[in-house]
C-alpha cells in the first residue's frame, strides 16, 4: 500500500498532470467566485476535454478544479455577503459582518487557511478510509440517512436566538424552509404540490436562486442604505496582519476546525446529505461551542469561528465524498456523480478494483487535493491583500457589479428569466426577516435538508414500515438528535447554575 | 417596526393556512409532508402573533445567529434608499425581460454609476466597457451560455 501512496504522489507531479491540474485550478478559482456556476456544473462542462487523457491527469484536472472552487467560494462570501457557491452560504453569517467590520483580511485569512486544513483533513479521511470504509458506509440505509438529517434540522436550536422567543422564531424558520422544500413534483406519487401552475415549479426551487436571494439581497440594500463602503467608516484593516490574525485564529480554534472538519468528512461520505448540509451543521457546531449566551451571541455578528467551521467542513466533505464514490460507485454528491462519469470514460470501475488493482490512482486523488489546496490557498494569500482591498471601495461603485453577479449567477441555475424573480422573492423575504428579527440560517438549513428528510422517510417507511425506529443504529441518532436539541438549554441551566454558584 | 412585526407573522400564517387547505386534497403521500411541517408551523407563528400582540415590545426581541442592520441612517433616508435599491433590482429584472441579458447589463451598469453613483461620464463608459467585454467573453463565449431573447425583440422577430 506504501508504495501505491507514493506511486499515487509521482502520478500527480508528472509534468502533464501536474500542468492540467493547474489549468483545472485557475478555472476552478473563477468558478468559485463567480456565483452561480457551480463546481459541479463546470466539472459536467470539462468531461469532454478528459477523454483523451490518462486517469491520473484526468483526475487531477477535475480534482484540482473542483477543489479550489470550494475554497475561492468563500472569498465572494466574506467580501460581499453573495454566496460564490450554494455550498459557501454558512461563510455569509459571520465571514460577511466581519467584512463590515473591517476584519475582511481576518476573515479571508481565516476561511482560506481553515478550508486549506479541512481539506487536509478530508484526504487523510480519504487516505485512511480506504481499507475500512465497507462496513462504516454499508451500515448506513435510509433510516440511518433520514435521522442524519433529521440531525441536521435539529441544529436549528443552535442557530436561533436564545430564549423561548428565539427558539420559536428558529424552529418557525427551519419548518417554512422545508416547506418550501415542498414545492414541486413529489416524488413518490408524482403529484404535484404547490406548482400554481407554473412548469418551472414542477421540478422544485433550485438552491442557487434561492440562496443567492436570501443571502445577497438584504446585504446589498444594507450596503445601499448606509452608503458607505463595505467596510463603513472604520479606519483600515492593516491588511496583511489582518490575514495573517486570520491564519492564526485557525490554529487558535484548532480544535473547532478540526471537529468541524470531521463534521464535513462524515457528512460527505453520507450520499445525498450533500456539502450545503456539512456548511450549516458544522456552522450549528460552532456556535454550539459557545461559552455563554453573551459569546453566542458574537455569532453572526463577525465572529471568527462561524468562518472558521463552514471553511473547514466545506473542504474536509471533499474527501469525504470520494470515499464511497471510488469504494463503492455511490456519488455522495451531484458533483460527484459526474466525476463518476469520468471513471467509466477512464475506462475504470469504481468499487474493489479502485482499491486493489487501481490503488495508485485512488492514492493520486488524495495527493491531488493535497496539492491543490495548498497552492490554491498559497496563491489566494498572496492576493488577498489587494481582494480586501474592495471593501473599502465606495458602496456605490460596488453595487451594480455585485447585482450583476448575483442575478447572472442566479440565472445559470436553469436560464430563465423566472430565476430573477425568484431571487427578487426570496430576497424580498429575507429583508423582513432580517429587519423583524427572523434568523435565516434555519430556513436555509430546512430547505436544503426538506427533499433528504423525505425521500429517506418515504424509503425507510416503505422498505421496514416503522419497525426502523428500532433499529440500534437509529435509537442511537435519535439520542445524538435528542443532545443536540437539549444541548443549547443544558449550556444556558449550567451557566445560570454557575451564575447563581458565583454570586 | 411592531406593526411590521405583526404583518409579517399573519403573513406566515396565511401562507401556510394556504398551503394546509392545498395540501389536504392531495393524495396521502403527497400531503404528508407538507402538512406534518405547516400545522405546527402555522401554530408557532399564531404563538409569536400572539406574543406580539399582548407581550410587552422590550422584551419581544431575543438576537437571532443573523445579520443586523445597520440602525445609523434616520428612518425617512432608510427608507428611500431601500426602495431605490429595489427599484434598481426589479429594474434589472423588467429590462431583462423586455430586452434581454445581453443589453441590460451595460445599460445597467452605465446607468446605475452614471445616475445613482454620480461617476463622471468617462469613467463610466471605461467600467461598462470592460463589464460588457467581460461578460461576453466569459458568459457568452467561454461558457455558452443561452440567454432568452427579450420581448421586444421577439415582438419585432429579431
Amino acid at each position: 500500500m506504501f508504495d501505491a501512496f507514493i506511486e499515487g504522489l509521482f502520478l500527480v507531479l508528472q509534468w502533464k498532470a501536474f500542468s492540467l491540474m493547474l489549468v483545472g485550478m485557475g478555472l476552478g478559482f473563477c468558478v468559485g467566485l463567480l456565483p452561480g456556476i457551480g463546481g459541479a456544473a463546470t466539472l459536467a462542462l470539462m468531461i469532454p476535454f478528459v477523454f483523451k487523457m490518462q486517469p491520473a491527469e484526468a483526475f487531477a484536472f477535475l480534482l484540482g478544479m473542483h477543489a479550489v472552487a470550494a475554497t475561492t467560494g468563500d472569498i465572494t462570501s466574506v467580501l460581499f455577503g453573495v454566496p460564490g457557491e450554494a455550498i459557501s452560504a454558512a461563510t455569509v453569517v459571520d465571514g460577511y459582518p466581519m467584512a463590515k467590520k473591517g476584519e475582511a483580511g481576518r476573515a479571508l485569512g481565516a476561511a482560506l487557511m481553515s478550508s486549506l486544513v479541512g481539506a487536509l483533513i478530508g484526504a487523510l479521511a480519504l487516505a485512511l478510509a480506504i481499507p475500512i470504509v465497507r462496513p462504516l458506509v454499508l451500515a448506513f440505509g435510509s433510516p440511518e440517512l433520514f435521522m442524519l438529517a433529521v440531525i441536521g434540522i435539529s441544529c436549528i436550536t443552535s442557530l436561533s436566538g436564545a430564549g423561548a422567543r428565539g427558539q420559536i422564531k428558529g424552529f418557525s424558520m427551519g419548518l417554512f424552509g422545508l416547506l418550501v422544500s415542498t414545492i414541486g413534483q413529489e416524488r413518490q406519487s408524482g403529484s404535484l404540490r404547490f406548482d400554481m401552475g407554473l412548469m418551472y415549479l414542477w421540478e422544485g426551487l433550485d438552491f442557487v436562486p434561492v440562496l443567492v436571494g436570501i443571502f445577497a439581497i438584504p446585504e446589498i440594500i444594507d450596503l445601499t442604505v448606509r452608503g458607505t463602503s463595505i467596510a463603513g467608516e472604520r479606519p483600515a484593516e492593516n491588511l496583511r496582519s489582518g490575514v495573517m490574525e486570520g491564519i492564526k485564529d485557525t490554529f487558535r480554534h484548532f480544535w473547532l476546525v478540526f471537529r468541524c472538519s470531521v463534521v464535513g468528512v462524515f457528512v460527505g461520505i453520507l450520499p445525498g446529505a450533500g456539502g450545503g448540509v456539512a456548511q450549516w451543521m458544522a456552522y450549528a457546531h460552532a456556535v454550539q461551542g459557545a461559552k455563554d449566551a453573551a459569546d453566542r451571541e458574537r455569532f453572526g455578528k463577525g465572529d471568527v469561528r462561524g468562518v472558521l467551521g463552514p471553511g473547514a467542513a466545506n473542504n474536509s466533505k471533499e474527501g469525504g465524498e470520494l470515499i464511497p464514490t471510488v469504494a463503492f460507485g455511490v456519488p455522495g454528491s451531484g458533483a460527484m456523480a459526474i466525476l463518476l462519469s469520468a471513471f467509466l470514460i477512464m475506462g475504470l470501475s469504481p468499487g474493489p478494483d479502485m482499491l486493489t488493482k487501481h490503488l495508485s490512482i485512488t492514492f493520486s486523488m488524495v495527493w491531488t487535493l493535497v496539492i491543490a489546496n495548498i497552492i490554491a490557498v498559497l496563491l489566494c494569500l498572496t492576493i488577498l491583500d489587494q481582494l480586501a482591498k474592495v471593501t473599502t471601495v465606495r458602496g456605490g461603485l460596488i453595487i451594480p457589479f455585485v447585482l450583476l453577479l448575483v442575478f447572472v449567477g442566479s440565472y445559470t441555475a436553469n436560464g430563465q428569466i423566472t430565476d430573477l424573480i425568484v431571487t427578487l422573492i426570496f430576497g424580498v423575504l429575507s429583508y423582513f426577516m432580517v429587519l423583524f428579527g427572523w434568523p435565516r440560517p434555519p430556513f436555509v438549513l430546512g430547505f436544503v435538508l426538506g427533499k433528504v428528510i423525505e425521500t429517506y422517510f418515504f424509503i425507510s417507511v416503505a422498505r421496514y414500515g416503522f419497525t426502523w425506529l428500532r433499529q440500534p443504529m437509529v435509537v442511537a441518532l435519535i439520542i445524538l438528535m435528542l443532545l443536540v436539541i437539549a444541548y443549547p438549554y443544558i449550556q444556558q441551566q449550567r451557566q445560570r447554575a454557575q451564575g447563581r454558584a458565583n454570586a | 417596526m411592531h406593526r411590521g412585526r405583526i404583518v409579517f407573522c399573519v403573513f406566515l400564517m396565511v401562507v401556510t393556512a394556504s398551503a394546509i387547505y392545498l395540501a389536504l386534497e392531495w393524495p396521502f403521500k403527497a400531503k404528508l409532508f407538507p402538512l406534518s411541517v405547516s400545522i405546527p408551523l402555522f401554530i408557532l407563528a399564531g404563538i409569536q402573533l400572539l406574543q406580539l400582540l399582548v407581550g410587552k415590545e422590550e422584551i419581544i426581541e431575543s438576537a437571532a445567529v443573523d445579520l443586523e442592520f445597520s440602525s445609523d441612517v434616520p428612518p425617512e433616508i432608510e427608507r428611500r434608499r431601500v426602495i431605490t435599491a429595489f427599484s434598481w433590482i426589479a429594474g434589472f429584472i423588467l429590462a431583462v425581460y423586455l430586452i434581454g441579458f445581453p443589453l441590460t447589463v451595460p445599460l445597467f451598469i452605465c446607468f446605475y454609476l452614471r445616475f445613482e453613483s454620480g461617476v463622471g461620464a468617462l469613467p463610466t463608459i471605461a467600467a461598462t466597457a470592460i463589464t460588457w467585454a467581460m461578460f461576453y467573453g466569459l458568459f457568452q463565449k467561454l461558457v455558452h451560455l443561452q440567454f432568452e431573447q427579450g420581448a421586444i425583440q421577439t415582438w419585432l422577430g429579431l
